[in-house]
């Protein structure tokens, strides 16, 4: 049970590019991904800007090796498909093939992004030939099981959906499946496509900004909905240093909890959140003074942020370490908002920077602490926490340190 | 993993009358067109007036379902909330999107987008159980029960002191969903007696079903009836595959075919499993009474929870309902028996259920 859990593989897709090199590059040129609308068929889509992949679905199936048009994959699996191609750049798949390992995935609206389109049909009776590739596809379970699928993967299967918690829930699941023996390793993650049904739905709340967000910003006036996928392997340290195989980093804590308080809406005073920082701190062994950067949740909507960062001050005091939310440069991807930011972590412990908080100007008059607004270089970055919250109360914080 | 999910409460609401389980099949619900849906319990009993007039069903069904388990077993804040949805609120989810289609993506409102959320039924069990512990919404198919039981194994084997989870199943029919799964052929194309599934065995298709089943599981064995000891989940396995992790499980637990006293089969009258059902119930010991439940739940990606609350209430009434028994076996204990459900898409899942003496 004591085993450490360690991260040995990366793969990810978003509004900033494909691979790491992509987004670093994006950080360091403070180049957004929120952008006017190309892909997305919203009556809205013109008012709006969205963290979108810049590269439509027979583009995406190009790139995958796929036969365009309608191939029977939603945006959905394609976005997963492109972040799993990603991961096995880097990892070797007959790893995945020789020992048994866990695919856990997250989603929060399944095939949503194309079954919107065909719905009036769907539901009405008769033949459906046309559609019939799509009809089995309004369910989260659908990406996760056409990716096992597509790589000819026989994994232990699981599909969480905790709204914008869903695929930080991954790497936990996948870490304690790992420590109880019941796997070797753990390919944790999860994807979302933007749908009208999504935006719409964020939408009706109003609580999306139509011009680039500005988290934890006194004038912040909502989030930008973004899309993305991403995947981490996870194993056991000893089945990693068997293999000689480059440790990117350590997942030393984890913590999910409830809030309690409101369907939708997080706890004011912040309690929910500063349980789960605490607990995900406990977990590590460490101290608030050791954590050096916080990649904060920080969608830019009044609640969330308000209460996120009187969560920060509570458990950090006013001299809380550099935190940033990076909603600003992809969007708020939902159930791929955990593990985009997980990796997002670990790759401030690699490149030893912390990434900035875009669009940031003026202070929360509630708040005594600022997010950093400007990527700082060459700074020790030894443990970073990751904070994602959801609907439904769901809150979860993972802790990241150097191997 | 060796630990046990000590099962304290066990509650149904489905199309027949379980929720008030001293009426269990008294009568027996059935229908004519391969539909089966929940007969409703009083939902006002756990739902303030204020709240109920929004909630969808299948809220209210989760919410009640879950509440009740915690009632029975006397536990007023679990440890933690684990549910298995395939779908969530289907009714909520067509809502939202038909007005988005119909409106024109105008003057939406948002309660169908927050209640079809999946794990929208876990915040409402937390908020009303003020349990600030643990959430987590499985959602993946025929499995999603399935996980949601294995994470409380696992909480519970990471546990250092008592603890008290509930962690339930729901799925919900509705009739745009139906026409979508009888698309892929998931349903009959002749409408059967729903209590004569079983003797449709030569056709392809199941009927629908819905209903949610909540447990309040725990690490302790006072007050419980029955544990589940071994759970296992089998992606499409082959008929020998099937048999051999059965043989594995009992094994593994000191057992042999010859000491299931009864195999809770979810047996859905679909043609295209009977490559696993036929030999599975060949391959049983004549101690083993054969018991079906689908022909009362319907077939859905959680039907398991029906299945594993009529498991617990073998051992609770100490008796098997004659309506239930598909083959009488010789044995004349309740000790062990092998939940053992099949799914449309073949695959299977396996949960070694036992005494608690």
């Amino acid at each position: 049970m004591a085993e450490r859990v360690v991260i040995t593989g990366l793969g990810i897709i978003s509004a900033l590019g494909t691979g790491k090199d992509a987004h670093i590059t994006a950080f360091r040129n403070s180049r957004s991904g929120v952008t006017s609308v190309t892909h997305l068929k919203s009556i809205h889509a013109h008012e709006f800007v969205l963290g979108e992949i810049k590269m439509s679905n027979d583009e995406l199936s190009e790139k995958l090796g796929l036969p365009p048009g309608d191939n029977g994959y939603t945006r959905t699996t394609l976005l997963c498909l492109a972040a799993m191609d990603d991961l096995l750049q880097i990892t070797d798949i007959d790893l995945l093939r020789n020992e048994p390992f866990a695919f856990i995935n997250a989603n929060t609206v399944g095939g949503m992004s194309k079954m919107e389109d065909i719905y009036m049909d769907v539901i009405t009776t008769g033949t459906d030939e046309k559609n019939n590739k799509y009809i089995n596809t309004l369910d989260c379970a659908e990406s996760t099981e056409n990716v096992a699928e597509h790589y000819a993967l026989k994994p232990m299967m699981a599909t969480i959906s905790t709204a914008c918690s869903s695929s930080s829930n991954s790497l936990i699941l996948g870490a304690r499946m790992i420590k109880h023996g019941l796997v070797k390793r753990a390919v944790c993650g999860g994807g979302d496509a933007l749908s009208r049904f999504t935006l719409n739905g964020f939408y009706s709340l109003k609580n999306v900004d139509k011009n680039p967000c500005k988290p934890f910003d006194q004038n912040r006036g909502g989030l930008n909905l973004g899309e993305a996928a991403a995947y981490c392997l996870l194993e056991s340290e000893s089945a990693a240093r068997a293999r000689g195989a480059n440790i990117i980093a350590v997942l030393s804590g984890y913590a999910n909890t409830n809030d309690a308080y409101h369907p939708t809406a997080p706890s004011p005073t912040g309690e929910g959140a500063s349980r789960t920082m605490q607990q995900a701190l406990d977990m590590a062994s460490l101290t608030p003074g050791d954590i050096d950067y916080i990649n904060a949740h920080g969608t830019a909507t009044q609640n969330n942020d308000l209460s996120e960062g009187l969560a920060i001050q509570n458990v950090f005091g006013t001299s809380a370490p550099y935190f940033s939310s990076t909603k600003p440069f992809t969007g708020h991807t939902l159930a791929a908002a955990g593990v985009i930011e997980a990796i997002f972590s670990m790759w401030a412990i690699e490149e030893q920077m912390v990434i900035p908080n875009l669009h940031f100007e003026t202070r929360m008059e509630e708040l005594g602490i600022q997010p950093v607004n400007t990527i700082m270089e060459n700074k020790d970055i030894d443990h970073v926490l990751s904070n994602s919250f959801g609907f439904g109360g769901s809150n979860v914080s993972l802790i990241f340190s150097k191997a | 993993m060796k630990q046990p999910l000590y099962i304290l409460s066990a509650c149904s609401i489905s199309p027949q009358h379980t929720y008030d389980v001293e009426h269990f099949l008294d009568p027996i619900v059935s229908s004519d067109d391969n539909k089966l849906y929940v007969t409703n319990p009083d939902y006002a009993k756990y739902i303030s007036p204020v709240a109920i007039r929004r909630m969808s069903r299948m809220l209210k069904m989760g919410i009640t379902a879950g509440m009740h388990s915690l009632e029975v077993a006397g536990v007023k804040t679990p440890d933690a909330i684990i549910i298995g949805t395939a779908r969530g609120s289907v009714t909520d989810m067509e809502n939202f999107l038909k007005d988005m289609i119909n409106l024109k993506e105008e003057a939406l409102t948002p309660t169908g987008f927050i209640q079809s959320t999946y794990n929208s039924v876990n915040g409402w069990l937390a908020m009303m159980t003020k349990s600030t512990c643990y959430n987590q919404t499985y959602v993946h198919r025929g499995f999603s029960l399935e996980l949601c039981l294995l994470d409380a194994q696992m909480m519970l084997a990471e546990a250092t002191e008592k603890q008290y989870l509930l962690a339930g199943g729901f799925d919900e029919l509705t009739e745009e969903y139906f026409i979508i799964r009888d698309k892929i052929d998931y349903y009959k194309d002749e409408a059967i007696n729903s209590g004569n599934l079983l003797s449709h065995y030569n056709t392809k298709g199941s009927i629908g079903g819905e209903g949610a089943h909540f447990f309040t599981l725990s690490n302790d064995p006072a007050n419980a009836a029955c544990a589940i000891h071994s759970l296992r989940m089998l992606q499409k396995p082959t008929s020998q595959e099937l048999q051999q992790a059965i043989a594995t499980m009992l094994e593994q637990n000191g057992l042999t075919n010859d000491d299931l006293d009864v195999m809770m089969c979810g047996m859905n009258g679909d043609s295209r499993n009977r490559f696993l059902i036929d030999p599975l119930i060949a391959g049983c010991s004549p101690n083993t009474t054969i018991a079906s439940f689908k022909q009362f739940s319907g077939e859905y990606d959680t039907a398991s929870g029906f299945g594993l609350w009529l498991v617990n209430h073998l051992f609770t009434w100490k008796a098997i309902p004659s309506a239930v028994i598909y083959q009488q076996g010789s044995s004349n204990s309740i000790k062990n028996v092998l939940l053992c459900n099949v799914t449309i898409a073949c695959n299977v899942t396996l949960m070694l259920v036992t005494k608690v003496v």
